[in-house]
C-alpha cells in the first residue's frame, strides 16, 4: 500500500460531506434516505482506512456492524416511508409540516 | 506508481463524481443507480485496503440488498416523478452548501493534524492482522472480542423485520375522519415559508 | 351609673348594627328601634348626670378605662372615656336632640326605600358624636371626629341618585378633610411635644412650662384648623350650604345641633392651649367674628329655605367662636345648647314646610302657609324669636351674654360687630318667616299645602319648649346653672366693668331683635316691592347669594387646577406612560414569540440544517482546542 491513508480519509470526508448536503437539499424522502446511506458509507470507508493504518481489524469489525445496522435502519425507514405515503399520498417531506407554528 | 495507487486514482474521481451526480438527479431511479456505482467504488477501496471480506459484503448487502430494496420502494410508490424545484425555504440550499464546505474544511484540518499526509499504513498487514486470511482473521475478532455486539445485531435484524411487517400491514378498520381529511389534503400546494 | 357611662355611645352603636343587617326586614320598626335606643341613651345620660352631680364640685371628673387600644413601643393609648361637666352637657344635648330628631324622621322619611339604612346611619353618627365628646384622649376624640365626618358624608349623600347630593357629600368630606389633616398633625405634635394624648395629662395648668408658648400657638392653631373645617368657619365653610342636599333631619341633627358644634367643643376643651398661646385666641375671635358677619350677609340673599338656615348656622357658630375668643367658654357652651334647640327647631320646621308643600324649598314660591300649616308656622316663629334674641327666650340668654361680655371687657369693636351680626340674624330669620308664612301663596305647591302629621309636630313642640326654656340654665352668665356647672372645666369668668351699663345693653339688644324682625316684616311683608328692589340691586344680590363668590373662587383656584392635574396624571401618566409601558411589554413579548416561533418551520430539513450548524460549530471549537 503506497497510497497515503490520508487520501482515503479525504475521499471519505468528501463522500460524507456530499451526503450531508444531500440530506439538506433534497425534498424526496427516499432521496434523503439515500444521502444518509452515502454518509454511512463514507464513514465505513474511513473506518476501514483507519483499520489499515493501525494494523488491526477493529475498524473492519466496526464497519461490519455499521453495515448490519444500516441494513436494519433501511428496512424500518422504508417501511415508515411506505406507511406515510399510504396516509398522505406524498413522499415530499415538506408536506409533513404539521408541527409548524 | 504501484497498482494500488493507479486503482485509487482511477476510482476516487468516479466515487466522488457518482456521489455528486446522485445529488443532482431529478429522477429517483437515476439517483439510485448512481448510488450503486458509488457503492461499487467503495467496495474497490475496501479491496485496496486489504479488506476483501468487506468488499464482498459491501457488494452483496449494500448494492445487492439495500439498493434493491430502495428501488423496489421507488417503483412501488411511484415517486420517481420529478421533484418540485422551487424551494420553500430560500436560504436552505445556500446554507447547506456553506455548511457542507465548512464540514469538509474541518475534516481536512483534522485529518492533516491527526493523521498527516505521510502515513502510509501499517507494514506487514497481511501477516499480522490478516493472518490466515481476512475472513478468518475477521471472524477471530468478531466472535471473540465483539461477540456480544454480534449477537445483539442479530436480534436487531429480527426486530427490524418484525417492525417492517407491522408498519406495512394494512389493517381493515374504519377510516377515521382525520384520515379522510388527510387524504383530501394530502397533495398540497407548498405554502410560502418565511 | 358612672361606670356604665360607656353604654351611652354604645346603645346607638347597637342600633346601627341591627339596622344595618335587619333594617329592611324591620320596616318602620327600624325607626322606632333607633329612636328607642336614643331615648335610652338619654335616660342613661341623665342617670350619669345624677351620679356625677352627687360628687362634690371639684371632683366631678370620672375617667373610664375600657380597654387598651394602641400599644406600639412607648406609645400607649387606651379606649378611655371622660365624664365631666363639659362632656356631660354635650351628651345630654346630643342624646336629647338626637332622640327628638329620630322620632321626627320616622314621619319624614316614610316611604323611602332605604328607610332602615337611614336610621342605621343616624345611630352610627350619634355613636361617633358621643364618643367624640366623651373622649379622654385626643386619639379617641379624633376617632369620633372622623366618624362623624364619615356619617355626614353618608347622610348628605343619602339620596345619592341625585348627582348634586353625591357631589355635596364629596365636597363636605374633602373640605373637612383639609381641616382634619391639620388637626391630625396637631395631635401628633401634641404627643411629640407634650408626651401624652390624655386630657388628664395635658390639661393640667403646669403643662404651660413644658414647652415655649410658641409651641402652644402652633398646637392650638392646628387643632383650630380642624375646628374650622368641622364647624364651617371661613375659609372652610363652603360645604355647609351645599350639605342641605341631605334629608332635613340630617341637616337638623348634624349640621345644626351636633357635628358642627364639635369644633366649638374642641376649642373649649383645649382652651388651656389657646390661653397659653394668646395669639391663637385672637385668631379664633377674628375668624368667628368675620364668619358671623359674612354668613349673616349671605343668608339675607338666599332663596332656598334651608340655605338661609345653613348660613345662619355658620353665622351662629361664628358667634360661639367669638365667645371662645373672649375666654367666655361657658357662654359659648350655653349658646351651643340654646342653638341646638332653636336651630333644630327651625330646621325641622323647614322640613315640615317641605313635607307639607310636597317638596317646595324656594321662598319666592311660598307664602301664606300660616293658613294651611298653623302649627308649623307657630313653632317656627318661636324658633325665629329665639334666634333673634328676644328677651326671655333661650337665644337672648345665649347671644346677648356674649355681647355683654364683649362690652364689659372693653372690646368695643367686637361688641358693635356682634350687634351688627345680631341685626342681620333677626333680619334674615324674620325674612324667612314672613316670606314663608305671611301674605298669599305665590306658587302652586304652596297653594295646595297641608299640615304635617303629629309624629313630626310633637318633636317640634318639644324643641320649642327647649328653645323657650333653656335660657333658665344661664340666667346669669357667671352664677347660672350651666356656667357654674362648667366652672371646674372652663374656669371662672371674671365680669368686667367696661362698656355700657347693663340696662343699656339689654335695651339695645331688644331694639336690635325687634327692630330686625319688624324691618323684615316691612320689607318682605308687602310694604315694599322687594322683587323690584332685588332686580335693581341685582349684582349685589347675586354677590351675596353666591356667598360672596368664595365657592367660585375655590373652584377656579383649587378645583380646576386639581382636576387638570389629575386629568393630566390620568391621561398622560397613567394611560400614556404606564399603560403604554405595560402594554408595550406585553406587545414586546408577543413580538418576540411571533418572531421566535418562526424557527418552528415544521420542515425536517430545516432542523437538519440546525443540527449541522451546531455540529460545525462544535467541531470548529474542538478543532481550535487541539
Amino acid at each position: 500500500m503506497s497510497t497515503p491513508i490520508a487520501y482515503f480519509l479525504l475521499v471519505s470526508a468528501a463522500l460524507f460531506t456530499i451526503g450531508t448536503v444531500g440530506v439538506m437539499v433534497r425534498k424526496n424522502a427516499l432521496l434523503i434516505f439515500m444521502s444518509v446511506e452515502l454518509q454511512l458509507n463514507g464513514v465505513n470507508l474511513a473506518l476501514v482506512a483507519f483499520s489499515r493504518m493501525h494494523g488491526n481489524l477493529v475498524g473492519q469489525a466496526l464497519t461490519f456492524f455499521s453495515m448490519v445496522v444500516a441494513a436494519a435502519e433501511v428496512v424500518v425507514g422504508l417501511a415508515i416511508i411506505v406507511f406515510v405515503f399510504r396516509r398522505r399520498r406524498t413522499a415530499n417531506v415538506d408536506d409533513l409540516s404539521v408541527l409548524r407554528w | 506508481m504501484s497498482a494500488d495507487q493507479i486503482v485509487f486514482w482511477v476510482f476516487a474521481p468516479i466515487s466522488i463524481g457518482s456521489a455528486i451526480a446522485m445529488l443532482f438527479q431529478r429522477n429517483a431511479v437515476h439517483a439510485a443507480l448512481f448510488l450503486i456505482v458509488n457503492f461499487f467504488t467503495i467496495a474497490v477501496f475496501y479491496l485496496v485496503l486489504d479488506a476483501p471480506f468487506l468488499f464482498a459484503v459491501q457488494i452483496i448487502v449494500y448494492a445487492g440488498a439495500i439498493m434493491v430494496l430502495f428501488l423496489f420502494v421507488i417503483m412501488l410508490l411511484g415517486v420517481d416523478r420529478d421533484e418540485v424545484l422551487t424551494e420553500r425555504v430560500w436560504w436552505q440550499r445556500p446554507a447547506a452548501v456553506l455548511l457542507g464546505v465548512g464540514v469538509f474544511a474541518e475534516l481536512f484540518v483534522a485529518i492533516r493534524a491527526g493523521v498527516g499526509f505521510a502515513t502510509k499504513g501499517a507494514d506487514a498487514f497481511a501477516e499480522t492482522a490478516n493472518r490466515g486470511g481476512n475472513p478468518q482473521a475477521l471472524s477471530r475478532v468478531l466472535f471473540r472480542d465483539y461477540l456480544f455486539p454480534f449477537e445483539a445485531t442479530s436480534i436487531l435484524l429480527i426486530l427490524a423485520a418484525i417492525a417492517a411487517i407491522v408498519l406495512a400491514h394494512r389493517r381493515r378498520r374504519a377510516i377515521t375522519r382525520a384520515e379522510r381529511d388527510a387524504e383530501e389534503t394530502a397533495v398540497l400546494e407548498p405554502e410560502v415559508v418565511p | 351609673m358612672l361606670e356604665l357611662a360607656w353604654l351611652v355611645p354604645v346603645l346607638p352603636l347597637v342600633g346601627f348594627v341591627v339596622n344595618l343587617f335587619l333594617g329592611r326586614r324591620l320596616g318602620r320598626a327600624a325607626g322606632w328601634l333607633a329612636s328607642l335606643l336614643m331615648v335610652g341613651s338619654f335616660a342613661l345620660a341623665a342617670l350619669v348626670a345624677r351620679d356625677l352631680l352627687a360628687l362634690p364640685g371639684d371632683e366631678r371628673v370620672h375617667v373610664l378605662h375600657l380597654f387598651d387600644w394602641v400599644q406600639v413601643g412607648t406609645f400607649r393609648v387606651g379606649a378611655d372615656l371622660r365624664v365631666d361637666a363639659l362632656s356631660l352637657t354635650m351628651i345630654l344635648v346630643v342624646t336629647a336632640v338626637g332622640s327628638l330628631i329620630h322620632v321626627y324622621s320616622i314621619g319624614y322619611m316614610e316611604g323611602d326605600p332605604r328607610f332602615g339604612r337611614f336610621f342605621a346611619y343616624l345611630n352610627l353618627f350619634c355613636f361617633f358624636m358621643l364618643t367624640l365628646v366623651l373622649a379622654e384622649n385626643l386619639l379617641v376624640l379624633y376617632l369620633g371626629w372622623e366618624g362623624v365626618g364619615l356619617c355626614s358624608y353618608l347622610l348628605i349623600g343619602f339620596w345619592f341618585e341625585r348627582a348634586s347630593a353625591a357631589n355635596a357629600a364629596k365636597k363636605a368630606f374633602v373640605t373637612t378633610r383639609i381641616g382634619d389633616t391639620f388637626m391630625l398633625v396637631g395631635i401628633a405634635l401634641v404627643f411629640l411635644r407634650l408626651g401624652s394624648l390624655d386630657l388628664s395629662a395635658i390639661l393640667e395648668p403646669e403643662i404651660a412650662g413644658v414647652q415655649p408658648s410658641g409651641v402652644f400657638t402652633i398646637l392650638a392653631l392646628l387643632l383650630f384648623a380642624g375646628a374650622i373645617g368641622k364647624s364651617a368657619q371661613i375659609p372652610l365653610h363652603v360645604w355647609l350650604p351645599d350639605a342641605m342636599e341631605g334629608p332635613t333631619p340630617v341637616s337638623a341633627l348634624i349640621h345644626a345641633a351636633t357635628m358642627v358644634t364639635a369644633g366649638v367643643y374642641l376649642v373649649v376643651r383645649m382652651h388651656l392651649f389657646f390661653e397659653i398661646s394668646g395669639v391663637a385666641l385672637t385668631v379664633v375671635l377674628v375668624v368667628g367674628l368675620v364668619t358671623a358677619l359674612y354668613a349673616g350677609l349671605s343668608a339675607l340673599a338666599q332663596d332656598d329655605i334651608k340655605r338661609v338656615l345653613a348660613y345662619s348656622t355658620i353665622s351662629q357658630l361664628g358667634f360661639m367662636f367669638v365667645a371662645a375668643g373672649l375666654e367666655a367658654y361657658a357662654a359659648a357652651i350655653v349658646m351651643l345648647v340654646a342653638h341646638a334647640a332653636y336651630k333644630a327647631l327651625l330646621f325641622l320646621s323647614a322640613g315640615s314646610v317641605m313635607h307639607g308643600t310636597g317638596g317646595e324649598t324656594d321662598l319666592k314660591l311660598m307664602g301664606g302657609l300660616r293658613h294651611a300649616m298653623p302649627w308649623t308656622a307657630g313653632l317656627m316663629a318661636i324658633g325665629a324669636l329665639a334666634l333673634s334674641g328676644v328677651i326671655g327666650l333661650s337665644g337672648y340668654f345665649a347671644k346677648d351674654s356674649i355681647l355683654a361680655i364683649a362690652s364689659e371687657e372693653g372690646r368695643a369693636l367686637v361688641y358693635w360687630a356682634g350687634v351688627l351680626a345680631a341685626v342681620l340674624s333677626a333680619l334674615y330669620v324674620g325674612r324667612l318667616v314672613v316670606l314663608a308664612f305671611l301674605g298669599e301663596p305665590r306658587g302652586e305647591r304652596a297653594r295646595h299645602a297641608h299640615e304635617s302629621p303629629a309624629i313630626m309636630l310633637v318633636p317640634l313642640g318639644a324643641l320649642a319648649l327647649g328653645a323657650i326654656g333653656l335660657g333658665a340654665l344661664a340666667l346669669d352668665k357667671v352664677t347660672g346653672v350651666l356656667p357654674a356647672l362648667l366652672e371646674p372645666v372652663v374656669g371662672e369668668l371674671e365680669a368686667g366693668t367696661a362698656g355700657l351699663p347693663e340696662p343699656a345693653l339689654i335695651l339695645l339688644s331688644q331694639v336690635v331683635a325687634f327692630g330686625g324682625l319688624l324691618l323684615a316684616w316691612f320689607v318682605y311683608g308687602g310694604g315694599i316691592d322687594w322683587l323690584a328692589l332685588r332686580t335693581r340691586l341685582a349684582s349685589l344680590h347675586r354677590f351675596l347669594n353666591r356667598g360672596m363668590y368664595v365657592d367660585d373662587l375655590y373652584s377656579t383656584l383649587l378645583v380646576a387646577p386639581g382636576k387638570a392635574g389629575s386629568a393630566s396624571l390620568a391621561y398622560v401618566v397613567d394611560l400614556g406612560i404606564v399603560d403604554r409601558t405595560v402594554n408595550g411589554l406585553g406587545a414586546a413579548v408577543q413580538w418576540l414569540a411571533r418572531t421566535g416561533r418562526r424557527v418552528q418551520t415544521g420542515l425536517v430539513r430545516t432542523y437538519a440544517l440546525a443540527f449541522l450548524l451546531g455540529a460545525v460549530v462544535l467541531l470548529a471549537y474542538i478543532g481550535s482546542r487541539i
